[in-house]
């Protein structure tokens, strides 16, 4: 900063900062990185980051580029391109972004609108949606996919193990048909 | 210590409260209350009435404001508006059109 004043140094460049204990009450905009660790109440909107600290609350109806909820929203949050939401954020309101991330132990209520939710023009044969790979690293248990074969026995304790798959191959009067009625989708 | 910072390209419509240092650079309009102290920095244009323990300003300020301990105009701000306060600074330089009230009466 030019100004050589005897404010406070805490000021580090153009970055906002809402401290614990403020309370804004009204409509807040601007072109900068904004991070709330008070409250936020009724409109805001900015061209840029907004950052929701552990103990930040916004209540408002929240138009950004990005935003980061660590803490509490309750309101709507449209981000031009994204909103995560971390394992310590609550949200209950919509979310209309292109790319949304919700980590395990996140809380949040609502809807969620990604926007081009057209499936994919290039001829995918599922409904699987592709989206962009996550950049944080999550920690989360891989859903691993079922194994193909019946496991007949495991060594572990896990009793209730899912029921085999029926047989594939019926050897009877003949499983002409059989192929065919399972491949319908 | 200022954890509290209005960056100048914020705008704010509506009413700040809070016990905590705040730094304003941006510009608010509304209302101002606060438990601790003010500074508008020379990039700061609020448009509010100010109710605080301490204002420092440097930028432009329209509005009334009240401290109860102390309102300090630095050289090169602009301000409108009623001050009422037990110390009022008004440094050379700066513009102040209002009324100032340092409430000397006997108690």
């Amino acid at each position: 900063m030019a100004t050589g004043k005897e404010f406070p140094s805490g000021a580090t460049g153009d970055n906002t900062v809402i401290g614990p204990s403020i309370l804004i009450s009204g409509k807040l905009s601007g072109d900068e990185d904004l991070t709330v660790r008070g409250r936020v109440e009724g409109e805001l909107s900015l061209s840029r980051t907004l950052i929701v600290e552990p103990s930040g609350i916004v209540k408002a109806n929240v138009v950004v580029k990005n935003a980061i909820v660590s803490g509490v929203v309750v309101g709507n949050i449209s981000a031009t391109e994204s909103v995560e939401l971390t394992q310590e954020g609550r949200m209950v309101g919509d979310i209309r972004s292109p790319r949304v991330i919700i980590v395990d132990g996140a809380s949040f209520r609502g809807r969620v609108d990604m926007g081009n939710a057209v499936p994919r023009p290039e001829g995918e044969k599922k409904t699987s949606v592709v989206r962009p790979a996550l950049k944080t690293t999550i920690a989360r248990p891989a859903t691993k996919p079922l194994p193909p074969k019946p496991v007949a026995t495991r060594k572990d304790e896990d009793k209730p193990a899912p029921p085999p798959p029926p047989a594939p191959v019926l050897v009877g009067e003949g499983g002409k048909k059989k192929v065919l009625v399972k491949k319908k989708k | 210590m200022a954890n509290t910072i209005i960056g100048s390209s914020i705008v704010i419509d509506g009413e700040i409260s809070g016990d905590e240092d705040l730094v304003i650079q941006g510009t608010v309009k509304g209302k101002i209350s606060l438990k601790e102290s003010l500074f508008v920095e020379a990039s700061g244009v609020v448009e509010a009435d100010i109710d605080t323990q301490n204002v420092e300003i440097a930028g432009r300020v329209t509005g009334n404001i009240a401290a109860s301990d102390k309102v300090e105009l630095k050289s090169d701000c602009r301000v409108v508006g009623d001050i009422k306060a037990p110390r009022i600074l008004i440094a050379d330089g700066a513009s102040f059109k209002g009324n100032v009230d340092m409430d000397v009466k006997e108690r």
